[in-house]
This record gives structure tokens, C-alpha cells and sequence, in this order.
């Protein structure tokens, strides 16, 4: 893909990534990561490093029809994610120094362990 | 629900929510993520919240932490700043219509949507590093 059909595509996924992530509660990088390596081939740094680009945006936006619908608690939510914002640092300094293929599975074996745990309470729990 | 004028409660803040919010940016900068996969289970298994609140507050979260990572990442130039305008154009719509829908919907299909979808990536990365 390139020129104006890349960018086509990319906005029409980013309305996927937007929809996702205001329903999931996450920033949509666990979206676009994927999509930007296997689909328009960027390299995995360069992936994750557009993909907080679009998260930023994405979170205000989202936080802030959350906070018209009374939805979650925005004073703490910032006050958790200001004392995550050292460890942020840290952890992208991090991955600077990691080769690509390490950070994939790190990555993937978290996401298998989290999502064993909640499709697990989704269907027993209660 | 916190307001912005409860001054008091703004200087407290229980100890697992720092843990929560550390573990989040940690592992957001980390991964290139805004941190959410890691923060909403702890919020629902560790702090309680119910999993609509956890998305929300997941979100509020991740502003000041992906804030951060991007100045990190920027400074080491390696975004692509007219695919992230392009994404963050569509994204912007979307977060319209999926705060709509985490607004109404029941907290046990939201917890098996969640579930599900963390499974999928993680099936889809794996199939990728090999």
C-alpha cells in the first residue's frame, strides 16, 4: 500500500482501533501494533512508537465522552496514570535496547495469561 | 464518582492503585501499548472495580502515560507521524461510538468481549514472533 489508498486505510482502521478502545478501555495499541507490522510492514519499534501516537489522542477523546456519561472516576484515573508515567519512561527506554522478536512474545505469553483468566471469570464467576 | 473539587481526596491514593498505575506505564512503554491490558484486570481482580468503571478509568489513565512514552519514543524518532494522523483521524470517530456502547453494556458479555479479544492478539503475535 501506498500514497492516498495507504492513508484511506489506515483512517478506516483507525475508526476500528477508536471504536475498540472506548469499549475495551484500552488505548488500541494491542490493534494497530499487529496492523502496522503485518499489514503496512513498519519495523516493531516503529509500530509501537506511531501506535502511542494515535493512543493519546484516542484516550482524551474517549475520557472525555466517558466523563459527560458519568462513567469511571477521570480525577483518579489521572492520578494512576501520573504515577505510571515514570514507569512509561522507563519501560520504552527499555524497548529501545530490546531486540523486536523478544518484546513479541514477552508480549504475547502477558495477553494469553490475562485472557485465560477473564473468559474464565466471564463464564464461573458469580 | 471522584469531582475535580474534592481536594482532599486528590492527595490520597490507596497503595494499589500506585502499583496499578506503575505496572501500567511500565509495561506500556514496554510494549507500545497504552498500558490498558495491564491495568483493567488488576482494577477488577485487585482494586474491585466493575469492568465498565476499569475501562474508564483504564482510559483516563492512559493519557498522562502514553503522554510520556510518546516524548520517550519522539525523542528517539522513531514515529511515523502521517500514519499516526491518519489512524488517530479514524480512531477519534470510533472512540465516539465504542464509549457509547461501553456506556450500555451488560458487565459479564464486556468482561467476555475483553477476554476474548486479549486472547485473538495474543494468538496473533505468537503466530508473528514464530
Amino acid at each position: 500500500m501506498t500514497g492516498v489508498v495507504l492513508y484511506a486505510v489506515l483512517a478506516a482502521f483507525g475508526v476500528v482501533v477508536g471504536g475498540a478502545s472506548g469499549l475495551l478501555g484500552v488505548g488500541g495499541g494491542t490493534l494497530m501494533v499487529p496492523f502496522l507490522t503485518l499489514a503496512v510492514g513498519m519495523s516493531q519499534h516503529a509500530a509501537e512508537a506511531t501506535s502511542l501516537l494515535v493512543v493519546l489522542p484516542t484516550a482524551i477523546v474517549a475520557s472525555f465522552f466517558l466523563r459527560r456519561r458519568k462513567v469511571g472516576d477521570l480525577a483518579l484515573a489521572l492520578r494512576i496514570g501520573l504515577l505510571g508515567t515514570l514507569g512509561g519512561v522507563g519501560g520504552a527506554l527499555l524497548a529501545l535496547a530490546l531486540p523486536g522478536n523478544v518484546l513479541r512474545i514477552v508480549f504475547a505469553c502477558f495477553l494469553i495469561i490475562v485472557s485465560v483468566r477473564l473468559v474464565r471469570d466471564s463464564l464461573v464467576a458469580r | 464518582m471522584a469531582t475535580w473539587s474534592s481536594a482532599s481526596r486528590l492527595l490520597v491514593i490507596e497503595p494499589r492503585y500506585i502499583a496499578i498505575g506503575a505496572l501500567g506505564g511500565v509495561l506500556s512503554g514496554l510494549l507500545g501499548v497504552g498500558g490498558g491490558i495491564v491495568m483493567v484486570p488488576l482494577l477488577v481482580l485487585w482494586a474491585r472495580a466493575t469492568q465498565r468503571d476499569a475501562h474508564a478509568i483504564s482510559l483516563g489513565a492512559i493519557i498522562p502515560i502514553s503522554a510520556a512514552s510518546v516524548l520517550t519514543y519522539g525523542v528517539a524518532g522513531k514515529v511515523h507521524v502521517l500514519a499516526a494522523i491518519a489512524l488517530a483521524a479514524g480512531s477519534i470517530v470510533g472512540a465516539r461510538i465504542g464509549t457509547s456502547a461501553l456506556a450500555r453494556i451488560e458487565e459479564r458479555p464486556l468482561k467476555l468481549v475483553f477476554g476474548l479479544f486479549l486472547g485473538a492478539v495474543a494468538v496473533a503475535m505468537l503466530v508473528q514472533a514464530a
